[in-house]
Order: C-alpha cells, then sequence, then structure tokens
C-alpha cells in the first residue's frame, strides 16, 4: 500500500510535467498550461470544390440546407473565418482545429451530393508578423455524384 | 545544500506521503467550488436547455475508445453535475456529490478536444483533489446533521499524500505557463503582451480599468519591461507556492496577479478557481496557534472578529485578563518551545493569517516580526544579565 501510494503520487507528477514537455510540440498543449501563447491572428476564405470544379464560398447557398457557422458552432471564431480575429489558443492550435473542422462538415453532410472537398486559404500574422498563407484541405467525399 | 538539509527534506517528504493532516482550509474551497462549477458549466447548460447535445456542432474526440455519451443521456447527467455541485458546496452528501461532480467535469472535459481550455484543466485538477480529501466533515450539513444526532464527524483529518500531486499540478499552471513564455523571444520582448493589449484595451477599458493605464500598456518600451515583470511573476508564482520559505509570498502576488488577469482577459473561470485554490497551501494543520485576549476593549474586539473570521482554523482564542492585552502563543521555534508574541507583533500575525485581512497584513509582517525578534532578543539577553 505505501510503496503504491508513493509510486502514485511520482507518477502523477511525472505525468504533469511530461504533458508541460508535450506541449512545446503539440499542437494542443492539454494540460501544458501554455497560456496566452501567442497574440497572432487569422482570416480564412472556405470555400467547397463541387464536382464540376465549382469554388463556392461556404457563406452562400449549400444543398441539404447545411450552414458552415451551424456545423462548426462559435468555437474559437471557426464559424466566422471570414473576419481576422485572434488565434486564441496560437495559430498552430487554431489551423489544427480548422483542419479538424473542415473534415467534420465534409463528413456531416450527408444530404449534399456536389461537394467533393472543402479548402480553407487561411491567412495569418504570427505575433504581428508578415502574412502568411496556407491551404487546408478537408478529406474528399464520397457522397458526391460524379 | 547542507548537510542537515537532506535529512529534513526527506522527513517531510515521509510526512506528506505517509501522515495525516487536517485538511480544513480546503473545505473552503469545497464550498467555492460549487459556484465556480456552475459558471463553468453554463454554456453547455446552454445548449441542453434548447434540448441540444454537445456533439450536435463541431467536436473531435480524443480517442474512438473513450465513453461518450449524447442527447438526453447527457443532459440527465448534466443536470445532476449541476445537483452534485450545489450539494458539494452545501456539504449534502459531500463526498457523493463531490466526486460525482469531479467525475463530470473531467469526463465532459475529455468528450472533445473542442472542450479543452486550461481553466477547465485547471479546475478538474482542483476537483479531483477535493474528491479525493476529506473535505465534507467541517463546515457542512454533513457535519452538523451528524452532530445533532450525537455522532460528530471526526473533522478533515485525512491522508496529505493527495495534496502533493494537486499542489504540484496547481503550481504547474504558474510556473509552465511563466516558462513558456520565458522561452518565447516574442513574449519575452514584450511583442505578445502589446499586441494583446491593443486587442483587448476596448473592453478592458469597459471592464472599469482606467484609461491611462491603457496607454500605458500599449507603450512599446513599457511593454518591454512589462512582459518580463509579468513572466517572472508567473515564474515566482509557480516555484514560490512550492517553497515553504516563499510561500506566503507567492500566495500574496497570486492575488493581484488573478485580479489583473480577471480584469484585462477573458479566462473564464480561471481567476476565480485560481484565487479560491490558494487555499490548498495553508499549512494542514488547525488549532496550533492559541491568542489570548485581554476581556475589553480593542483586544476583546479582535477576539470576537478572529473567531469569525479564521475560516481556516488557524488559532485558538480564549480570554485572559491577566498578562498583556493581546498574546500570541505561536508554533514552537527552535527551541521546542512556542513563541510566544505580543501586542503590534501579534495582531499584525493573527490578521496575516485570516483571509479577509491576508492581503493588507501579509507585507507588514516581516516589519513586525523583525521588531519582534529583536524586542525577544533583548528581553532574553537583560534575563540573562
Amino acid at each position: 500500500m505505501r510503496v503504491a501510494r508513493r509510486a502514485l503520487v511520482a507518477g502523477l507528477i511525472v505525468l504533469q510535467v511530461a504533458l508541460v514537455v508535450r506541449a512545446y510540440s503539440a499542437d494542443q498543449a492539454v494540460f501544458g498550461f501554455q497560456m496566452f501563447p501567442e497574440s497572432s491572428t487569422w482570416r480564412a476564405e472556405i470555400v467547397r470544390v463541387t464536382t464540376d470544379g465549382a469554388r463556392i464560398d461556404v457563406r452562400e447557398p449549400w444543398p441539404g440546407g447545411y450552414r458552415w457557422s451551424d456545423l462548426v458552432g462559435g468555437f474559437r471564431g471557426l464559424g466566422s473565418p471570414s473576419a481576422e480575429r485572434h488565434a486564441t489558443a496560437g495559430i498552430d492550435s487554431t489551423l489544427d482545429f480548422l483542419d479538424e473542422a473542415l473534415d467534420y462538415a465534409a463528413t456531416h453532410t450527408p444530404e449534399d451530393r456536389e461537394t467533393v472537398r472543402l479548402e480553407a486559404r487561411v491567412t495569418f500574422r504570427r505575433n504581428g508578423g508578415d502574412p502568411e498563407t496556407v491551404t487546408l484541405v478537408s478529406r474528399n467525399r464520397p457522397e458526391a455524384a460524379p | 545544500m547542507t548537510g542537515g538539509a537532506l535529512p529534513r527534506l526527506r522527513t517531510t517528504a515521509e510526512r506528506w506521503l505517509d501522515g495525516t493532516g487536517d485538511v480544513r482550509a480546503i473545505a473552503l474551497l469545497r464550498i467555492a467550488a460549487g459556484p465556480i462549477v456552475l459558471i463553468h458549466l453554463r454554456p453547455f447548460l446552454e445548449i441542453a436547455a434548447d434540448g441540444g447535445s454537445w456533439d450536435d456542432t463541431f467536436h473531435v474526440p480524443y480517442a474512438a475508445w473513450y465513453p461518450a455519451l449524447s442527447g438526453g443521456a447527457w443532459r440527465a447527467l448534466l443536470w445532476g453535475a449541476v445537483a452534485a455541485a450545489v450539494l458539494m458546496s452545501i456539504g449534502l452528501f459531500t463526498r457523493a456529490a463531490t466526486a460525482y461532480t469531479a467525475g463530470f467535469v473531467a469526463w465532459n472535459l475529455f468528450l472533445s478536444q473542442t472542450h479543452f481550455h486550461h481553466n477547465r484543466a485547471f479546475l478538474v485538477i482542483l476537483l479531483t483533489g477535493l474528491a479525493v480529501l476529506p473535505v465534507g466533515r467541517v463546515l457542512s450539513i454533513d457535519a452538523v446533521i451528524a452532530r445533532s444526532r450525537g455522532r460528530p464527524l471526526a473533522g478533515a483529518i485525512g491522508p496529505l499524500w493527495p495534496l502533493i500531486p494537486m499542489r504540484f499540478s496547481v503550481a504547474t499552471a504558474y510556473w509552465a505557463s511563466g516558462l513558456s513564455k520565458l522561452l518565447d523571444p516574442d513574449w519575452w520582448g514584450g511583442v505578445v503582451l502589446q499586441l494583446r493589449i491593443e486587442q483587448y484595451g476596448s473592453s478592458a477599458l469597459d471592464r472599469g480599468a482606467p484609461e491611462w493605464v491603457i496607454d500605458l500598456l500599449a507603450s512599446e518600451a513599457f511593454m518591454w519591461w512589462f512582459a518580463k515583470v509579468v513572466v517572472l511573476t508567473e515564474v515566482f508564482i509557480g516555484v514560490g507556492l512550492l517553497v515553504r520559505r516563499t510561500r506566503l509570498a507567492a500566495v500574496w502576488v497570486a492575488i493581484p496577479f488573478h485580479l489583473t488577469i480577471e480584469a484585462t482577459a477573458e479566462v473564464q473561470v480561471f481567476s476565480l478557481a485560481g484565487l479560491c485554490a490558494l487555499v490548498i497551501w495553508v499549512t494542514p494543520t488547525t488549532r496550533d496557534r492559541t491568542l489570548v485576549v485581554s476581556g475589553a476593549g480593542w483586544a476583546r474586539r479582535l477576539g470576537a472578529a478572529v473567531r469569525w473570521l479564521d475560516w481556516t482554523g488557524r488559532f485558538t482564542v480564549e480570554q485572559s485578563d491577566a498578562g498583556t492585552a493581546v498574546t500570541l502563543y505561536d508554533r514552537p521555534g527552535g527551541t521546542g518551545a512556542p513563541i510566544v508574541r505580543t501586542g503590534r507583533e501579534a495582531v499584525w500575525f493573527v490578521l496575516s493569517r485570516l483571509p479577509l485581512a491576508f492581503p493588507i497584513a501579509a507585507p507588514v509582517l516581516p516589519i513586525r516580526s523583525r521588531r519582534g525578534r529583536r524586542a525577544r532578543r533583548r528581553n532574553s539577553r537583560s534575563t540573562a544579565g
């Protein structure tokens, strides 16, 4: 019992330290306590790429009546990406979540038969630096009719 | 490290790992944790009130195997957590209520990566500690009921070991945050903070921050220095809390630190939880100091105030008209005999141990204590002479 108790205490402390160390290389610093890590800003233009190659802004009507803001909700401003905003937990975390959100939208819109994939062109400034641009792409949707 | 330091460290570690202590002070955190949990759950309650569920919109599971419930089952568990948080706070069925609250908040946190915020992780750490420690045996309805049945609870005596990881993780929230900023040239150089002030300046003004403060903070030269103060403050709080000699100072610094953050940033429950969590640093013993006051005038009023405001159970208050107006028999000193403080030194010492007076009394105490030590030395020399 005594040994187990000591092992548990030591294990919890080691785990906490390990999570702090992990946070330096992970997109999401879970239990790493890197609070207010950056003052980066970002905005994104998100489009649906359809079977005929058209690129349609997600703010335009969507087959099945879907809306990007409804699908993604208010989480960290991902639901209204066209306005420049602060990357709350750092730009890497935001890009990681936006990438996940594209996949989420691609897999939660079963009534949409025309969208092959979603793409986000993200412009961000890391701590007030020069603008950088990156393009994120969702997984392809097998539901899209050829 | 001197020759005696290592054995002392070992003795202390063994006392904490294998010993028991009185965690009455942490019952205060239990009481405060109920409202904090309700504030934390508010966004989820808004979803539930509309008949929704956490997984109606974008979410990212941590692992496919994680046990997730949604819809009505999740809403039922959520409302259960609300009830449990209230019960935890008032101290009714405290053990079960605290365990349920901690379990739900942790489970809900890990349902989706989108639920994660540092303040929520901090809250989970606190709730887990509360669930393990015997914090329901005092300052609770459970204790009142037990007393009324003639079977009073055994007090908040329990094993101290859960406090070790709890304290370490709480301190980590500060030192890890400070360290990450220390290693980031943009933070250390003031760029991050300056941009943040530009972004949130108007919000801070709305919250009552003076305009001249915001103007000053927006200055690049000021921010270069101020960033270093902020970073080193965080590191000091985190490390200072872990070291006994600097603990009181770290607790004191943490108070304005949290108040400033609350006034200038959106941190959900972090400020509230951080301030309330400071009670975990109270030494886990109670009534080990005796305050003797005379039965008249300000000394009598001091005694009454201490009885009301000594929420962490530091003092036994006794009345005696023999001797000085106020005498404090403190914990034993190096000689093994209690340190005796009298007059203003005793008053400031007592005030520094009352939660409400601590922010004002703690900075005065070192000055008063130094004078008191000098006086005691003079007295002992004259006695010996």
